[in-house]
């Protein structure tokens, strides 16, 4: 029983090194991201941001949601550790956008964009140079008429084309009543180099997370679905089988799943542990969940919430003075100090006015200590924001190889922090290429040999709170100067072990040595 | 057909588009009153101050608004006023006044205070049904009659909320948890159960010190003390920890199926009041019971239920006795689980069946023995109707589902029960008629 010696061993200290705080420099009004998740009601979740290499430049781009306002694709033309500099294109001109998450769905080598929305959902199908075309008629796909609020991709084993799953809220039409009235969840199933019809995944409950995982590397991700009680009757968290040509089908408790009800909100997955397989972080209203394999060998997704001893229940605010708990959307989790140990982001705020839970209610960065616990730095990062926020993604925007911050907000701008303090370890940021379909190899798990410790990083698309990035994968080193690696390729292939340097960009594609990659 | 709370704006809609004729002005009235609170009971659900004693008492509020609207108008009907504690009679009405439209807008009133704490949606809810029902109530009417009639209902709600206001549990904190709480002395004291961190302080310590609606006080219904603390095997407190024990490895499906049927869990249910008050309203429109019946059922009701929880909570912190599973784990078996969430508050005495209790006393007050029901509850969650032929057989099953879900122990439930008993008596002497 693995999760046992980590609680233990998480209980068993009651002292840590303190880690380094980043320094995170707010660089909102200068950056030239102007876009507000704007609405009523209708739009009291969501607001998302995509995350992107449109221009092929190598630095991420960036598409806003704006709810009931207008959405905008912002240019990266920040230049290498410099200031944060967007321009707004014109590009991608949609309205009652919730979120969206990028994927070459065609496999064409560019980035296409699935965009979820209040009405239909839109595959936009990158044409290169950050230009775009609407792709649903071309590919098949019904966008529906819905609420849409989370998404999944994966590719099924032998599949040319992803499977998408796309959660959905409430009825939008039971505007006076909407308890109870959560719309069915669809799976996009590609039929050759198209989509067929929607799969209804029901039960639904409510969907305002999904994510495709390996949870328990039988080579066949699940499809884990986190769902938001306050609107659901008899509804519950969700694990789904997604066997290729079979109808999808839940877990059951006899498999060992456990009901779970909670406002669930945003999944993030990351192997904590270092057993080689994720645990997943859960927000919700109040307490959130770290959620650890009772018995890593069952086989069985019978799950311990870890929270409390790791530190991360992040259950109410932290500064500002309001004692009424928390809300949490976005979680992420991410080396942001380049330490050598994930962290934990997690963006904040009030559904609207409940008066329940916190009014300033600010992000949290939790940073990982070297035994195991997290301690909250939001404030001494200079990212404790009191923005009703919503979205958010940490990447490295200017290619310096320390992580920034794009967070996405209800009824005010977006903000962005450029981190700015003195590099406190190495880092290896990479790109997984191969050829044919799934070319960005959405599944595969690099894994990194550090100081005699395996570490497994899942390649997944979705998750987070309709929010999601496909560019750079970023790792922090710590000390090492130097490390081993390999790429589980999505069809289970182990590609060779390299031993890279530090503190530089790699592409990596199957049978080939890796490449080097430098910023122009 | 039963309509569940999902079906309440529809039911509104359906209403409001039935021709005039088709509803008497009592028949309106108390459609009016079952859809006001069959809305309430969404609306506890979804607010996260309503904990079970913070709904009872708000239930309490909204039945003696509910009631005392009509008592102002029908000379047969007896205030409360004198007999609830620190309450006097709202002004009476001579002149004309439609039932119906004083009703509407005495729990628009009422419920938009009492339930102030939920979020935009149900602020939205109340507003769409407000006017849906408002208007369907005031067609037709005279505009003199309908100004007499709302003017009525307003002011006996703001009666009501005044004399609320003064009680003690008018303001909720942290929803409820104290923020500070004495670090256990004795090996038998309540410890939180959970790794939730916000359980880690234990609901409402203060609770049986606010004023009670029917009783003199919050200890006038006292329990006996528990079964001697004991870790000893064989004695009479480790035998009682022993059989929740046993209980749980030899649950049966329908024994799984009653914990979860009454587990009525906050911000997931109606609360375990809710419950009592959905059977309440199952039978008003089963039968179709005369709105004065209905109004002073659920006075009494509330007022029982209010009381329960004051009553439970006055003992619970008096006894502040440890939840089985800490016993369980701590002397004989250190992995064992509950089937159901252990409650962030003390075991000693079960506060589903005290209310369950309460609400039986009541009931069969007012229905009388061997008054056979189903239980709709939960119809919307998956669960299925549950048949009863008497309160007090429902009341009972309540009490032992906490023995099933692993969450009393068996004299905790026992004397609950009996507690409950002993408030319900107090309500269910209320005078309501005349």
């Amino acid at each position: 029983m693995r999760f046992l010696a980590f609680a233990a061993a998480l209980l068993a200290l009651p002292a840590f090194a303190e880690p380094v705080i980043p320094e995170f420099t707010d660089e909102t009004a200068t950056a030239g991201l102007w876009t507000v998740y704007d609405g009523d009601w209708d739009y009291m979740v969501g607001g998302g941001v995509a995350v992107f290499d449109c221009s092929g430049n190598g630095f991420p781009d960036l598409f806003l949601a704006g709810g009931a306002g207008p959405s905008a694709l912002y240019l990266n033309r920040s230049s290498e550790g410099g200031p944060l500099s967007f321009e707004r294109s014109d590009a991608i001109t949609l309205d009652a956008v919730i979120g969206a998450y990028p994927l070459d769905i065609d496999g064409d080598g560019v980035i296409d964009l699935v965009v979820l929305r209040q009405g239909a959902n839109r595959l936009l199908r990158g044409l290169g140079d950050c230009q775009f075309e609407d792709a649903n008629d071309a590919w098949g796909f019904d966008g529906g008429d819905g609420w849409s609020t989370a998404f999944s991709a994966t590719w099924e084993q032998g599949a040319e084309w992803p499977t998408l799953a796309i959660g959905n809220y409430i009825d939008r039409n039971e505007d006076a009543f909407p308890w109870g009235s959560c719309t069915e969840n669809w799976l996009h199933r590609p039929d050759g180099r198209r989509f067929g019809p929607p799969i209804a995944l029901t039960p639904s409950h409510c969907a305002l997370s999904m994510l495709f995982t390996d949870w328990n590397r039988s080579g066949r991700p699940s499809l884990r679905v986190s769902n938001d009680r306050e609107y659901y009757k008899g509804g519950q968290e969700q694990l789904w089988h997604i066997e290729p040509d079979q109808p999808p089908r839940l877990y059951t408790e006899d498999e060992g799943w456990q009901r779970l009800r909670i406002w669930g909100m945003g999944i993030a997955a990351a192997d904590l542990t270092g057993n080689g397989l994720p645990e997943f972080f859960l927000t919700s209203m109040a307490d959130n969940w770290l959620q650890v394999l009772r018995d890593p060998m069952s086989g069985r997704p019978e799950y311990v919430n870890l929270a409390f001893q790791a530190g991360v229940t992040a259950h109410r605010p932290y500064t500002g003075g309001d004692i009424r708990p928390s809300t949490a959307w976005h979680p992420q989790f991410a080396d942001v100090n380049n330490d050598g140990r994930l962290d934990l982001f997690i963006a904040k705020g009030n559904v609207a006015e409940m008066p329940d839970f916190a009014a300033d209610d600010p992000n949290n960065l939790l940073l990982q200590t070297s035994e195991g616990l997290f301690i909250e730095a939001g404030e001494r990062a200079g990212v404790a924001s009191m923005g009703i926020s919503r979205g958010a993604q940490l990447v490295d925007l200017n290619l310096d190889g320390q992580l920034d911050l794009v967070v996405v907000n209800r009824w005010t701008q977006a903000e962005i922090w450029r981190q700015t303090g003195a590099p406190a370890g190495n880092w290896l940021q990479i790109r997984l290429g191969q050829d044919g379909a799934n070319r960005d190899a959405i599944g595969a798990v690099v894994e990194i040999l550090r100081n005699e410790r395996l570490e497994s990083y899942e390649v997944t698309s979705g998750g987070g709170h309709v929010s999601g990035a496909l560019g750079w994968l970023h790792f922090g080193l710590g000390e090492a100067e130097t490390v081993d690696l390999r790429v589980i390729w999505p069809d289970g292939e182990a590609g060779a072990w390299q031993e890279v340097a530090a503190n530089r960009f790699l592409i990596l594609r199957r049978d080939a040595a890796a490449e080097p990659w430098l910023p122009e | 057909m039963k309509l569940h709370r999902r079906h309440v704006l529809g039911m509104g809609a359906a209403f409001v588009a039935r021709p005039v004729f088709a509803l008497g002005r009592d028949d309106m009235a108390r459609e009016i009153v079952l859809t006001w609170h069959r809305l309430v009971l969404e609306l506890v659900r979804h607010t996260a101050t309503y904990s079970p004693p913070v709904a009872a008492r708000a239930f309490g509020y909204l039945g003696v608004v509910t009631h005392e609207t009509l008592a102002a108008i029908d000379p047969a009907l007896s205030s409360l006023g004198g007999q609830l504690n620190g309450f006097s009679a709202p002004a009476r009405q001579s002149e004309p006044v439609d039932k119906a439209t004083a009703l509407h807008h005495a729990l628009s009133v009422a419920v938009l205070a009492l339930f102030g704490n939920t979020g935009p949606i149900g602020q939205r809810a109340h507003g769409a049904l407000s006017a849906r029902l408002g208007a369907r109530a005031e067609e037709g009417l005279e505009a003199e009659i309908v100004a007499r009639s709302a003017a009525l209902g307003r002011g006996v709600a703001e009666h009501l909320l005044a004399w609320a206001a003064t009680d003690g549990g008018a303001v909720i904190e942290n929803m409820g948890f104290a923020l500070d709480y004495p670090i256990p002395a004795r090996p038998e004291d309540w410890l939180p159960t959970s790794l939730v961190q916000q359980h880690q302080m234990p609901l409402l310590p203060e609770w049986g010190k606010i004023r009670p609606f029917a009783m003199p006080s919050g200890s006038a219904c006292s329990i006996s003390s528990h079964p001697e603390y004991d870790t000893e095997p064989g004695s009479e407190f480790y035998l009682a920890a022993l059989e929740v024990v046993e209980v749980k490895a030899n649950l049966t499906e329908e024994q799984a199926l009653i914990a979860r049927f009454w587990s009525d869990d906050p911000m997931l249910s109606p609360t375990p009041p809710g419950h009592w008050l959905s059977i309440l309203i199952d039978i008003a429109d089963r039968d179709s019971v005369s709105v004065e019946l209905l109004a002073g059922a659920l006075a009494r009701l509330g007022a029982a239920q209010a009381d329960a929880f004051i009553a439970c909570w006055e003992a619970k912190y008096a006894y502040n006795l440890l939840r089985p599973v800490t016993y369980i784990r701590r002397h004989i078996d250190p992995d064992w689980t509950p089937l159901l969430n252990t409650p962030p508050f003390p075991e000693y005495p079960s506060g589903h069946s005290t209310q369950s209790g309460a609400s039986a006393e009541v009931l069969t007050a007012i229905f009388g023995e061997d008054f056979a029901f189903d239980d709709h509850t939960h119809v919307d969650d998956g669960l299925p109707v549950r048949s009863f032929p008497s309160f007090w057989a429902a009341a009972e099953e309540a009490a032992m589902s906490r023995l099933y879900g692993g969450i009393h122990f068996r004299f905790g439930n026992e004397a609950g029960t009996e507690q409950g008993r002993c408030v319900g008596a107090y309500a269910a002497a209320l005078r309501t008629t005349a």
